[in-house]
């Protein structure tokens, strides 16, 4: 008999990966635990003010939380990713880090790291997590604050950085690049590889607000960058159009304004979602994935349970075909699907309707494509 | 220096790890640091452990554990013994188990 029993093994070798990827099963899920935030980003779709009394009293308690992570890791789940809002401004939040890790889930944290005290280095050192992200608005006071509209945000995201890194806790660095701070992007890649180890990635895309807010909406549409500007700004990333080119070169049609061989297909989630993660809100309500908002894709797990969600109510909304002309003249046969930011959930975010086109991403997917065809 | 395993002592899963059956497997995931190097890497047990494993509840001395396994496999006591003390001493060693008395 082998003499070692306890095999001790690399994640990615793991061999309940195979079992689990040969069908759908839940692998992760993202637990937004708070809708509010001590900040107030210009391009933020989520957050609600630190004092907003109605959010709070809404927010899952304790309990809820270990139920619905108890529910989770029953039916297989590995990870939970700690999300917000501002997951720190939480009063409960090492209760709720502590019910989640207690049901023998690997935890990943998203904070922008301003409310990072000497406690939770303390917490994280015992309590170690999988990973935190902290997101980098600007490298300098002008432009942080700028993004965050937050007096003092800066040397308090500062402070609460240099404790995380100073943790040993594996730290992931990532922006968002918007008008505000595109000025900027260049030096904050350079700020965030100098001081993670691994990968260091921005995001382009802004979403909309999910709560529909016009006056947010329009704040947030003003800060996104154009499609050439996008395309620009990832194709001076060597690593992340590297990731792009090996992703999707080969997929690129010889002439990209030519549909080519693209499946005609009715089904609108083509994207993988609700096979292998979902979305807990706040309050609550599961969703498929972190965009879809659309109020027929929401479970309320305070009036049910986890397994009847994920077994019977996600594959039958997911199930959702279309009828529209354009959406399977356009998208349904796009050539460039998978360099387009269209998916249901962001369709119905920018038009109300889960399979209308969005012209703005036919754009950046085709500027996106120029630039891999001209490398 | 490590602690030995002892036949007529109790032993039970430390509150330091949480086990749980994932699609089959046995898979040990470590709560508090020291225990293994939680980015990359979790436990798991082989044939012979996952046998052990579910015999380890905190409640009888190990020598029983031993006895009932011996009479289920229709094996000697003493290889038996060697397996489940050999498994034992790395649980122990890796602080996934705790000596309950």
């Amino acid at each position: 008999m082998p003499r070692e029993f306890v095999v001790r093994r690399p994640l990615p070798e793991f061999g309940l990966w195979d079992k689990m990827s040969a069908g759908r099963a839940v692998f992760s899920f993202d637990l937004e635990a708070t809708a509010r935030c001590n900040l107030d980003c210009r391009h933020c779709y989520i957050n609600l003010p630190a004092g907003d009394r109605a959010a709070r009293k809404s927010e899952l308690t304790i309990d809820e939380i270990g139920r619905v992570g108890g529910e989770a890791a029953a039916l297989g789940a590995v990870w939970c990713l700690i999300t917000g809002g501002e997951p720190l401004l939480r009063k409960d939040f090492f209760d709720v880090y502590r019910a989640l890790l207690g049901k023998g889930l690997l935890i990943s944290l998203f904070t922008n790291a301003t409310l990072v005290t000497d406690e939770h280095v303390r917490f994280f050192r015992k309590f170690p997590p999988r990973d935190i992200e902290v997101t980098v608005y600007g490298v300098t006071r002008e432009t942080y604050e700028r993004v965050t509209r937050t007096r003092g945000s800066f040397d308090a995201f500062q402070r609460g950085l240099d404790r995380l890194l100073a943790s040993g806790v594996t730290i992931r660095l990532k922006a968002m690049a918007l008008r505000s701070n595109k000025h900027e992007i260049a030096a904050i890649g350079e700020f965030c590889r100098a001081r993670t180890r691994d990968y260091y990635r921005f995001d382009p895309q802004l979403h909309l607000r999910f709560d529909r807010d016009e006056a947010r909406n329009a704040a947030i549409r003003a800060e996104r960058l154009s499609d050439r500007e996008v395309a620009r700004l990832e194709r001076a990333d060597p690593h992340r159009f590297g990731a792009l080119k090996a992703a999707c070169g080969d997929l690129l049609p010889a002439e990209a304004s030519t549909p080519a061989g693209a499946p005609d297909c009715r089904h609108i989630f083509r994207c993988g979602v609700g096979q292998r993660s979902f979305v807990v809100g706040p309050e609550g309500l599961l969703r498929p994935c972190l965009s879809l908002h659309h109020p027929e894709f929401l479970y309320d797990l305070r009036k049910g349970g986890l397994a009847d969600a994920w077994k019977r109510f996600l594959p039958q909304v997911l199930a959702r075909t279309s009828d529209r002309p354009e959406y399977l003249e356009k998208c349904g046969k796009c050539p460039l699907v998978n360099l387009c930011l269209w998916c249901p959930a962001h369709a119905y975010l920018e038009t109300g309707e889960l399979d209308s086109p969005v012209s703005s991403f036919c754009r950046i997917a085709e500027a996106r494509a120029e630039g891999l065809k001209s490398h | 220096m490590s602690m030995k395993i002892d036949l007529g002592r109790v032993y039970g899963p430390s509150e330091d790890v949480v086990v749980r059956e994932i699609e089959g497997e046995i898979v040990i995931v470590p709560l508090v640091s020291g225990i293994g190097d939680l980015e990359d890497e979790l436990f798991t047990l082989n044939e012979t452990g996952r046998a052990i494993w579910s015999r380890i509840d905190g409640r009888r001395p190990l020598a029983a554990v031993v006895r009932e396994l011996a009479g289920e496999y229709n094996a000697p006591d003493g290889i038996i013994q060697e397996d489940v003390v050999g498994l034992l001493q790395e649980l122990l060693d890796r602080r996934m188990i705790v000596d309950r008395g």
